[in-house]
């Protein structure tokens, strides 16, 4: 299956971030490398449109990004995180360092694969899966862990 | 005690992430107090798990956990509790604690957007109110828009064959024009009844849209124009919103009664008593208008410019505007080709302000505002100033003297350069007869950019704004 939703090589662990812009660049710029979207700055636009009707921040240092633009070619998830805690307006006040995206193309038809990501957003209610997910050391404990949600 | 059962629905704009938090959210509580629970969301892919009539009549109370429209009406009656999907996400415990607890408030068909943010830590009053203000006016220009690209463009195609075309006294009368034109115009009369219908729709929910409709129908047959239409859009929604409340001690069993008969009946009443009177004076301030430009008739190009541009990018179809209009074809009777240039420029600039603010700003508008802006070029082109309305009727305070600034710098350059247009419409596709037709097309170009300008930087900033502070004006259209 060549359209998978995460792969090892869109997971970023302890970047240097200290804006929601460069959070948002980042998140393009892995998007256009892995060939998820065409166009960075539209991906850019388009996750902070999202995040100008409301946060996306959720809680304990987690945000959940997400776009839905026509410069995304495939459905994907990617993981940023950043070593400094970035301000984004989450309830519990606390900055972000946990970043997971979810890009969607504009016509995305399917529904199994929004489902995926659905499933993405459900993991993080419970906090033992937000814990191992903070104190991931590497990508393949993060990608391990995100599978399993598929599951 | 028997098993405590809760029907929950959750949904958000995208439709990706929270919506789904919230349904896990609140299963995971549920599951915690021991209650039975079944939650709808209303994702990207639509509704699922939906929620059925027995469910919603057995169950003891309701979670609204959403920042979209859910259909809360549904839950008429049930002991609701209604917040956003943030607080769902984050607070389910509690919701469900309300429910188990008994004090969860009887849900009424109403708007619901003010009140259930009232306990909300960061936001405060004011911003609720005038949040809940825009959302019902983009509910009414996001419905309206249509009407206006489709209308609009089938009349300036029944253009092409001719300006006067569509009229069968004249030599160039084509049956196929006449026709297209009528359509369009068909299209453009239902505009001022479905932006108000939309807007009660918006607060009051169906019986709202009824008598918002009635009410916008008597805003244009009256001549009162979008404005009025906007009036009556209001009126009509809190009317029902009254009356829901006046009927609120009525017995139960007479609900059907009162949505199918009592609602639509006294709504109509009274909507129209009100409307009526309103539009009243229309005829009055349009013919106020008329005696107050003929003062001006002969006044300095900058002066007349001024009033004329102002007047034609005020209410674009309502008494002000036709006041500009009506003055200029009167002269055009006279031989006087001179002051209808002036009208003429000032109406086709306010759409081309919105068309080119869209490409130049592209960045700050939405892909449907973008669209609509593309087909106002063709509709500035042609002198179809309604083009512009609903990107006026969305923020009305700030937008209409932005097109009113550009109009007149339209209208004082062509003036001053005295330009001569014998045709009382058409816009670009009359320039063939226009005396000085390229200075015209340079002044409303100059016009136009110059709106364009402030109204992309308004846009701009206020997008900047909305990015520092969080919520802000959530755009349904743009990803429902």
């Amino acid at each position: 299956m060549d359209n998978k939703l995460l792969d090892i090589n869109q997971i970023k662990l302890k970047q240097q971030l200290t804006t929601q812009e460069e959070v948002f660049e980042q998140i393009a710029a892995i998007a256009v490398t892995q060939g998820i979207a065409s166009d960075p700055e539209e991906v850019v636009v388009g996750l902070q449109k999202r995040e100008q009707e409301s946060t996306t921040g959720f809680q304990d240092g987690f945000a959940i990004p997400h776009a839905q633009v026509d410069a995304i070619k495939r459905p994907a998830i990617v993981v940023v995180s950043s070593k400094e805690g970035i301000e984004w307006n989450a309830l519990d006040r606390k900055p972000a360092t946990f970043f997971i995206a979810l890009l969607v193309p504009k016509r995305e038809a399917g529904t199994t694969h929004i489902q995926s990501l659905a499933s993405i957003s459900r993991m993080l209610i419970y906090e033992e899966k937000r814990e191992v997910l903070a104190h991931a050391e590497d990508a393949n404990t993060v990608m391990e862990e995100l599978a399993g949600a598929f599951a | 005690m028997a098993n405590v059962k809760i029907v929950a629905t959750t949904g958000c704009p995208t439709g990706i992430a929270h919506t789904f938090m919230a349904e896990e959210s609140l299963k995971k509580a549920a599951k915690k107090l021991g209650v039975e629970i079944k939650v709808e969301t209303h994702g990207q892919v639509g509704v699922e798990n939906e929620l059925t009539k027995q469910d919603i009549a057995q169950a003891d109370g309701v979670i609204v956990a959403a920042d979209k429209d859910v259909y809360a009406y549904r839950f008429h009656g049930k002991p609701t509790v209604e917040v956003s999907v943030a607080k769902g996400i984050h607070e389910a415990e509690q919701l469900i604690q309300t429910i188990i607890d008994g004090k969860a408030i009887v849900y009424k068909t109403k708007e619901s957007d003010a009140e259930n943010e009232d306990e909300s830590v960061s936001s405060n009053n004011k911003n609720n109110v005038v949040h809940s203000i825009y959302k019902h006016l983009m509910n009414g220009v996001s419905h309206m828009l249509p009407f206006v690209v489709g209308g609009g463009v089938l009349i300036a195609l029944s253009f092409l064959f001719g300006i006067h075309s569509a009229d069968p006294d004249h030599e160039s009368y084509n049956p196929i024009a006449a026709m297209l034109n009528d359509i369009g115009s068909l299209g453009f009369q239902m505009m001022v009844p479905i932006l108000a219908a939309f807007i009660a729709e918006s607060i009051a929910k169906r019986p709202g849209m009824v008598v918002g409709f009635i009410g916008g129908l008597i805003a244009s047959n009256g001549g009162a124009g979008f404005l009025g239409g906007i009036v009556a859009g209001f009126i009509g929604g809190f009317i029902i919103v009254l009356l829901g409340k006046l009927l609120e001690k009525m017995p139960k069993s007479l609900n059907g009664l009162k949505s199918i008969f009592l609602y639509p009946l006294i709504g109509i009443l009274l909507v129209g008593v009100i409307m009526t009177l309103l539009v009243e004076p229309m005829t009055t301030i349009n013919e106020g208008m008329i005696n107050f430009l003929s003062n001006f008739q002969n006044a300095n190009p900058v002066l007349l410019g001024l009033i004329v541009g102002a007047m034609s990018a005020f209410d674009m179809g309502g008494p002000v505007n036709k006041a500009a209009y009506v003055t200029g074809t009167a002269l055009l009777g006279e031989g006087n080709f001179y002051f209808m240039a002036g009208v003429s420029a000032a109406c086709i600039t306010p759409p081309l302000i919105t068309a080119f603010a869209t490409v130049l700003f592209k960045k700050y508008f939405n892909q449907a505002e973008r669209n609509a802006g593309g087909v106002n070029f063709i509709l500035g082109s042609t002198h179809i100033t309604e083009g512009a309305i609903p990107f006026a009727a969305k923020n009305p305070i700030i937008v209409i003297p932005i097109l009113m600034v550009g109009s007149s710098v339209s209208a004082i350059l062509t003036y001053m350069m005295n330009i001569e247009v014998p045709a009382p419409h058409g816009g670009f596709l009359v320039l063939p007869v226009v005396t000085g037709a390229i200075q015209w097309v340079i002044a409303i170009l100059i016009g136009s950019l110059v709106g364009a300008f402030i109204y992309g930087f308004h846009k701009k900033r206020a997008y900047l704004k909305d990015q520092q502070s969080k919520g802000g004006g959530n755009d349904g259209q743009q990803i429902a």
